[in-house]
């Protein structure tokens, strides 16, 4: 049998194990044990190699750190706020508390960088409103699910994080780089949205009231000053994404340590609707105590624990695809459809249908460094292409049969993960729209770099 | 008989306290024969502690992972304080928080074993007839059992390989690597003991009639 067909078979064994259930890390883990056996590759590099990712890059931090971000303005009550202004701004429209749950996605992942935190944080807080307000709960559900896809293209991105560690990109230039398609990403899907709920005489209209607006948007300023604070920190290069990850964990730290403080000695009462509460009092938010913060960074630090390792045994399947000249065939193949817009497609294409059966960050450590130089070569700028493949990725998120937000979504919902398939339809529509302009329109994720 | 040559060696390596002594014995076979000893023994006795521990059981995985956590957040907050406002920077602050992330990510992904929160395609499996279930949860125990001594054998090694070069953290002047990288082949050392814990809870769910799987929620368990 030649080494050809034994890595087959490895790879056919462990599309089984995939299908049985086996965990996606062990999954990969045997494909590469496998694989270094028939390479008689020794097993050391293996165990060298996951302790080196980690080692190699400071860069890669962020990721733990944008993680605990997500939970602590959970906690904080700052992610309820983001909602409630989301709410009163589209409140008015058909369908606006659905759209006010995308908009909230939107800006939640503004300052968390994780998908799946977006999708639990929004849709367990909005899910339950949105039933009481007359939408079809499985549609609530996939609502919750598509709008956490914006948590990995809106900056700070733990997959651009990755991907520029990878790729050795800039990771400020793929965060700015990621505002417009995201923020394209959110309106694409609120049409969707829209649509849905028009023709379905879904949600309950809000009148659209000023005050409202004002009011929430006051009581949503640490929300938006911990943006800007990321935004500013990476845009004028103050600080590198990490720090930039660094410095919004201490400041939600403090802003909810102090909130807690404030709120207890003005006796400030959190649960009071909006028009009951005075703007000086929508200024603190519920907040956390010191004995509370263990448990939110627990949290966080089980998604870090599930994530992390995937990130590490990705890197050594890389090198091994490397090694079988992975890179050579998918290059001669994807030279093979002709110039620009054909590789580019053909590209499109492989990510979108390797994110149906993989998580994202196994497909961007995979693909990204076969496909990028590939994209490269027929002149597609890396950062472009780095935009395009991540919205790719993402979308991943929502398809099956491995749609991870989905089950993240049935998870915090209790919608069963098949009910809610068929409305997630309206939402991959609109989010491949939006990914097959951002790729013809380049000006769309470079705009906002003024060295592109 | 070489081979227990060999596994004697490294015991005599790891008793005379000579980096590179252990890492030249860990290079035999013997490491993986020895190491699947450790990880079966070591395993089962840790799993018999967490029995009679609870408290431990609980808390031993998160508190290593909360601390290394908090320990990441601190060193890069303050590293931007000290920059901007006393205009300095400790070295180690960029160095020394990777190898935390590592110990955080390794303790974690034992943890994530406990609650059986590994990302899976479960679909089928939660369909499948309960003897399946129970079969498919064997294959799990095994997959991970023997993932578990392949790790903690090469990492081991690894660790060796840096005590025996003597490397340093950057920018410290005397701490070295391998007081961190150690941790790693531990952190595979508590998975097989998860493994085995997972397995009893299994076995006895199968004998009892109960549920065998269970819908795990990533972040409810905390």
């Amino acid at each position: 049998m030649t080494d050809g067909t034994i890595i087959t078979l490895i790879s056919l064994g462990v599309t089984f194990l995939f299908m049985l259930g086996v965990p996606v890390f062990l999954v990969i883990a045997y494909w590469v044990i496998g694989c270094s056996f028939v390479l008689n590759l020794t097993l050391d590099n293996l165990g060298a190699e996951l302790l080196n990712v980690f080692n190699k890059g400071f860069a890669l931090l962020a990721m733990p750190l944008f993680i605990l971000t997500g939970d602590l303005i959970n906690k904080s009550g700052i992610a309820r706020r983001l909602s409630d202004f989301a709410y009163a701004c589209l409140g008015w429209l058909r369908g606006g508390l659905a759209m006010a749950s995308l908009g909230a996605c939107g800006l939640f992942a503004a300052i968390s960088g994780s998908n799946s935190a977006t999708t639990a944080t929004i849709g367990s807080m909005l899910h339950p409103e949105m039933v009481k307000g007359g939408y079809d709960e499985r549609f609530s559900a996939a609502t919750a699910a598509a709008g956490g896809t914006v948590g990995i293209i809106i900056p700070p991105s733990i997959i651009f994080i990755v991907y520029g560690f990878l790729m050795n990109l800039p990771i400020s230039d793929l965060f700015v780089a990621g505002i417009l398609p995201g923020a394209l990403m959110v309106i694409g899907m609120q049409f969707a949205c829209w649509i849905i709920c028009r023709m379905n005489g879904w949600g309950y209209l809000i009148p659209l009231q000023l005050n409202r607006v004002l009011k929430t948007a006051f009581g949503a300023w640490l929300g938006f000053f911990a943006i800007g604070l990321v935004l500013w920190g990476i845009y004028t290069g103050k600080f590198s994404p990490t720090e930039a990850a660094g410095v919004t964990v201490g400041f939600c730290i403090i802003a909810g340590l102090l909130s807690w403080v404030v709120s207890r000695m003005f006796r400030l009462d959190g649960t009071k609707p909006w028009n009951e509460k005075s703007y000086l009092s929508m200024l603190v938010v519920e907040g956390f105590t010191i004995p509370e913060i263990p448990g939110i960074v627990m949290r966080s630090a089980q998604i870090t624990g599930i994530l992390a390792p995937l990130i590490a045994i990705s890197v050594v399947m890389q090198q091994i695809l490397s090694l079988l000249g992975a890179q050579e065939v998918i290059g001669d193949f994807l030279t093979s459809m002709g110039g620009y817009y054909p590789v580019l497609f053909t590209a499109m294409l492989i990510v979108f249908f390797s994110g149906m059966i993989l998580e994202s960050l196994p497909v961007t450590i995979i693909l990204a460094p076969i496909l990028a130089p590939i994209a490269a070569s027929v002149g597609v700028d890396p950062v472009h292409f780095s935009v395009i493949f991540l919205v790719g990725a993402s979308i991943g998120f929502i398809t099956p049969p491995y749609g991870l937000n989905l089950y993240v979504a049935s998870g915090v919902t209790g919608v069963p993960y098949f009910r809610l398939l068929k409305y997630t339809v309206p939402y991959l529509i609109a989010l491949i729209s939006v990914w097959v302009l951002v790729s013809l329109v380049p000006d769309l994720a470079l705009a906002l770099l003024p060295n592109r | 008989m070489s081979i227990m040559t060999d596994v004697g060696e490294i015991f005599s390596a790891v008793a005379s306290n000579d980096a590179w002594m252990i890492r030249e014995s860990l290079q035999s076979n013997a490491a993986w024969y020895l190491g699947t000893v450790v990880a079966l023994l070591g395993g089962l006795a840790l799993a018999a502690m967490y029995r009679a521990l609870p408290f431990v059981e609980r808390h031993l995985e998160r508190t290593i992972m909360v601390v290394a956590y908090l320990a990441v957040a601190l060193i890069i907050f303050w590293g931007v304080i000290d920059r901007f406002v006393f205009s300095s920077q400790l070295p180690w602050s960029t160095t020394i928080p990777p190898l935390l992330f590592m110990i955080m990510a390794w303790f974690g992904a034992t943890y994530n074993v406990a609650l059986r929160t590994h990302l899976s395609f479960s679909e089928f499996r939660s369909r499948m007839p309960r003897a399946g279930q129970f079969a498919c949860l064997m294959l799990d125990a095994v997959l991970w059992f023997v993932f578990s001594v392949i790790v903690m054998v090469t990492t081991a090694r690894a660790a060796a390989l840096s005590a025996s070069n003597f490397q340093i953290v950057l920018g410290t002047d005397n701490t070295l690597q391998w007081w961190f990288l150690i941790t790693a082949p531990i952190a595979f050392l508590l998975m097989a003991a998860r493994t085995f814990q997972n397995l009893f809870e299994d076995i006895a769910n199968w004998r009892s009639g109960r549920p065998l799987i269970k819908q795990a929620v990533i972040g409810g368990d905390v």
